[in-house]
């Protein structure tokens, strides 16, 4: 036994010497420089790993392709990050705050699901109940149209809301039961917009395409329609005046995850625009119903929602512009971006406005976090348009980000991560957990940037985790988002802990007293306590 | 004396569900194997959204592989998924044990699992070499979604385990076997606890105590791939058929000790899980029948430490209050008998599943109580809440889902059992065990206080 554990420790040293030596990339940052930050030498091979994936990961660099594989069937038997085509549509569709989302099928599919989304209301919290049709085996055998229509029948009744989302799931496509036949006859018999999502768990193994079924939904059955007719009294949005009229837009694929839209809604009303719809975060049933009128669409998260874009102006006129109220800067991008569309002088001259005083206070403010962060390596590997859009956030801190990924990427995902990288930046796709675990025990980063699949497995291997997906508490978006993103980020990097427990490898004892000094807190303290435990 | 009285739920649709559907419960069975992996044969959901419940829970990584069905499987069967992915596992993870998990679509497109197996082991043999690939143990659990719940879910894991990896019995190895149900992690340790002090080893089917509450060592951890520190052996799953007895704690996972005692003579007992001074005497009375041991007096001090702090709190501040309790049927019915024991009354018992144990259970209990006891089988919060509205209580105990309605009707809501997401540490403090039952008494007792009592109002002990 004693053998096979000394044994094991050679190897692991073995291993700790060539992860500290010619296997690491050499990455020098030069501080307060954000062009000229050195490239890191990458190995050929990124990390070990099974042949079909080594294509789905690259370094971007110019003049080269530089973009993964993707949007690819999974290796069957990996601990995938991956979700299914109705987690796809569903993330689109919940923060839809008046209507009541009914998941037909087996209870789990809605049981795993309800209220897991940290999309804010300041309206009507129907939406953070879950509903289920609870499909048992008779109705496996016997077809569950009979009961979904009793189940919509019945919760209409209970809760009379704006309208009723059905979504399918797996157990639906199988058995065969027709949605959009049992939707129409529900929405006749109760007079309410019922509204079939077709989004078949197994449809895809790309959650992208539920993103796409939801904004289809939405389009088919509700975007530039009237409200039922009993439902007249039902409030529409009154628009005031024509300067309203003609400065209206919606901004689709946001989610207002942790009040995220609450951060932008006033800085848009100040530079005078007045908002028809969010889609769909903080909505109204009847707001997206009306988007069809607003004349001008930003994309916020592009991931999701660049197809209803396209759908709408090609629908309705109505452009679009891309924006992103992560950072400083891409916030101001996206607010001048507004303005120059509107061509209203008043309205530039306002926005110059805003960003002067708000940029001079965010840097008043920004300066300590800077202190701590300047240098620090991040990797980011999320389930959507985060993987470009806070690229520039981190920078504007000073931090380096080492990697980027996409779970569910599509090949013009990754050309906006290829826009936004920087060269020698990694780009992955769809990387499982044991990649994932690969790729921070090789390249080491200060901070992983991710969902909270991915979070325990970081801490565990000693990597500083901050949580940009649907679990977060604080709104990163607009300038004061921006602060409140540096200080999350500061706590997680800056935090002692790390001082306590070696970062990813553990270092031979001696280092743990030596080389690991400890910044704030007398060393004394913590020999003992490492004394004390190991 | 009084009765129960049993209400099932009276709507088609379920809303704000109390239970989840099969394949969760195996998944949690699963995780709790040394070095063993759970693979859903499923949708990528399937596995993405048990992992995402886990996490927030026990605030721990949870690694669930998935054969990611889709659409070409639901025309031509998962036959290539499933096989491809145990290919894929084996070579990647090692892994001591695979738990096949299938999921509704598996049931419904109706692939053989057991054959696929059988078709996966032959491959890897010829891979890795017979004695490699027999390391590997491979095991299909069927848990079909649209039956029962992620209870059932548990109990054929449980099951299917035994079945397939208990091997004949040779000598007794003068152990008792538990199965914990779906529980947290203090509560094995302190299943373990207890045993230490009988002075009996354990065979715990299976232990997630140290996979889903583990040390932050990088130095130790093995992280390509990611395995927890400790978990059941498969060694020890196999020696499970020398056994002295199995306890199962919870009723609904009495599959696996009905097997082993049918299989291997290994005699089981079967709930009621040990909460409160009248299911822990049963628990420990079942250890010292199976084992012939004395029972040592420091098991008799916890004892008397639990009914000590009974006799200090339930007469002054917990007597004749109304409760109603939600969730687990095993971990509410002990709950709901030991708040008789302080004299506190049941009202409401509400949990999702129907299953016959529960009733029965909660029989027992009625009679104990001076008050009539709603039963609510096959149900959910949303009834739980109408009800409530109509006929309120002072206290509610249950897990994290109660809490919104807890809220708007202002009654405080004492946290037990799975899933706990709005508090942290629960998953680590027991409830089970006189120690465990003391920490709840305490539990419920601030909880009062913070809610009954004007704590700035003098000194001196309320």
């Amino acid at each position: 036994m004693q053998n096979k554990n000394s044994n094991r420790q050679q190897d692991q040293e073995k291993e700790n010497q060539s992860m500290f030596s010619d296997d690491l990339p050499n990455i020098e940052i030069l501080k307060e420089s954000k062009m000229s930050i050195k490239v890191p030498e990458i190995p050929e091979e990124i990390i070990k790993t099974l042949k079909s994936r080594k294509k789905h990961m690259c370094v971007k660099k110019d003049g080269t392709n530089s973009i993964p594989s993707c949007n690819e069937v999974s290796v069957p038997g990996m601990v995938t990050q991956r979700s299914c085509v109705y987690g796809g549509a569903r993330v689109v569709l919940m923060p839809i705050t008046d209507a009541i989302h009914l998941v037909h099928g087996p209870l789990g599919c809605a049981s795993c699901t309800w209220d897991i989304r940290g999309t804010r209301s300041s309206g009507s919290e129907l939406y953070r109940n879950g509903f289920s049709t609870d499909l048992q085996e008779k109705d496996i055998v016997f077809g569950g149209e009979k009961k979904l229509l009793e189940t919509i029948i019945e919760l209409n009744q209970i809760f009379e809301p704006a309208a009723i989302f059905v979504y399918a799931t797996c157990v639906v496509g199988l058995i065969g039961d027709d949605l959009k036949s049992v939707c129409s006859e529900a929405g006749k018999i109760t007079g309410s917009r019922v509204i079939p999502v077709q989004s078949e768990g197994f449809r895809s193994v790309n959650k992208s395409l539920g993103h796409q079924l939801a904004c289809d939904a939405l389009l088919e059955y509700l975007i530039g329609t009237e409200p039922p007719q009993n439902k007249g009294n039902v409030k529409r949005n009154e628009v005031k005046d024509h300067q309203d009229i003609d400065h209206s837009l919606n901004i689709l694929g946001e989610f207002n995850v942790a009040g995220d839209f609450w951060a932008i809604k006033p800085l848009l009303k100040n530079i005078g625009v007045s908002i028809q719809a969010v889609v769909t975060g903080d909505s109204t049933v009847e707001e997206i119903a009306q988007a069809n009128l607003a004349k001008l669409n930003l994309v916020q998260c592009q991931k999701s929602s660049r197809y209803l874009a396209d759908a709408m102006e090609e629908l309705y006129n109505i452009p679009q512009i891309r924006v992103n109220f992560f950072g400083v800067e891409e916030t101001s991008t996206s607010l001048r971006a507004i303005a120059k569309f509107f061509k209203d002088p008043q309205m530039i001259e306002t926005v110059e406005k805003i960003i002067k005083s708000e940029t001079e206070r965010v840097e008043e403010s920004i300066t300590p976090y800077r202190q701590h962060l300047s240098g620090k390596t991040v990797a980011v590997y999320v389930g959507g348009n985060k993987a470009w859009s806070l690229i520039r956030a981190f920078e504007e801190l000073g931090m380096k980000v080492l990697l980027t990924g996409t779970q569910n990427g599509l090949p013009e995902d990754y050309q906006r991560i290829k826009e936004t990288v920087r060269d020698g930046t990694l780009v992955v796709d769809d990387a499982n957990a044991m990649e994932l675990a690969r790729l921070l025990d090789k390249y080491k980063p200060d901070l992983l940037v991710s969902g909270a699949k991915e979070k325990y497995l970081s801490l565990k291997m000693g990597v500083a985790f901050c949580d940009f997906n649907h679990d977060r508490i604080s709104a990163f978006a607009g300038f004061k988002g921006f602060l409140n993103f540096a200080r999350e980020v500061d706590r997680a990097v800056s935090s002692p802990v790390w001082n306590l427990s070696p970062k990813i490898k553990a270092p031979t004892k001696t280092d743990i007293f030596t080389a690991r000094s400890i910044e704030k807190k007398p060393k004394e303290e913590v020999t003992e306590i490492v004394q004390g435990s190991e | 004396m009084s009765c129960a009285n049993v209400m099932k739920r009276d709507r088609t649709a379920v809303i704000n569900p109390l239970v989840t559907c099969q394949p969760m419960g195996a998944m949690y069975a699963v995780a709790g194997i040394r070095r063993g992996l759970p693979l859903v044969h499923g949708s990528q959901g399937c596995s993405t959204f048990v992992r995402y419940s886990f996490s927030r829970h026990f605030r721990e990584p949870s690694e669930i592989a998935v054969t990611s069905l889709h659409e070409d499987a639901a025309v031509f069967g998962g036959r290539k998924n499933l096989i491809s992915g145990i290919g894929n596992l084996a070579s990647r993870f090692k892994p001591s044990v695979i738990g096949a998990i299938s999921t509704c679509s598996s049931e419904i497109i109706g692939d053989d699992m057991e054959g696929f197996i059988k078709i996966a082991q032959e491959e890897l043999k010829q891979k890795m070499g017979e004695v490699e690939a027999g390391k590997i143990k491979i095991v299909p659990i069927s848990t079909p979604s649209f039956v029962e719940t992620h209870f059932k879910g548990y109990d054929n894991a449980i099951k299917a385990l035994v079945n397939n990896l208990a091997e004949d019995p040779t000598d007794s190895n003068g152990k008792i076997n538990i199965i914990p149900g779906i529980v947290n992690p203090g509560d094995i340790r302190e299943i373990k606890h207890i045993l230490s002090l009988m002075g009996v080893e354990g065979i715990v089917l299976t232990d997630i105590s140290d996979p889903f509450d583990s040390p932050l060592r990088p130095s130790v951890t093995e992280t390509k791939p990611f395995y927890p520190k400790g978990g059941t052996a498969v060694e020890e799953i196999s020696d499970s058929s020398n056994s002295l007895g199995t306890i199962s704690l919870c009723g609904y996972a009495g599959s696996g000790a009905e097997t082993l005692e049918k299989k291997y003579n290994v005699p089981a007992a079967v709930g009621p899980i040990p909460i409160g001074v009248h299911n822990t005497d049963n628990f420990i009375r079942n250890l010292k029948k199976f084992t012939d041991l004395e029972i040592p007096d420091s098991i008799l001090d916890e004892r008397g430490l639990l009914i000590d702090s009974m006799a200090d709190l339930s007469s002054r501040y917990l007597f004749g209050r109304k409760v109603a309790i939600f969730g687990d049927p095993a971990i509410s019915a002990g709950i709901a008998r030991f708040v008789c024991e302080l004299g506190m009354i049941p009202s409401v018992v509400c949990t999702g599943v129907e299953n016959p144990e529960f009733v029965s259970e909660m029989e027992t209990v009625a009679k104990e109580s001076d008050e009539p006891v709603d039963v609510m089988i096959g149900s959910d919060l949303r009834a739980l809440e109408v009800l409530l509205e109509e006929d309120p209580v002072e206290l509610m105990i249950g897990h994290s889902d109660g809490r919104l309605f807890a809220k708007q009707l202002d009654i405080p809501l004492i946290r037990v059992g799975y899933p706990v997401y709005d508090r942290v540490g629960y998953h680590r403090i027991p409830i089970v065990g006189y120690n465990g039952s003391v920490n709840l008494i305490d539990r419920i007792t601030n909880t009062v206080f913070e809610k009954y009592y004007d704590k700035e109002h003098w000194k001196l002990q309320q």
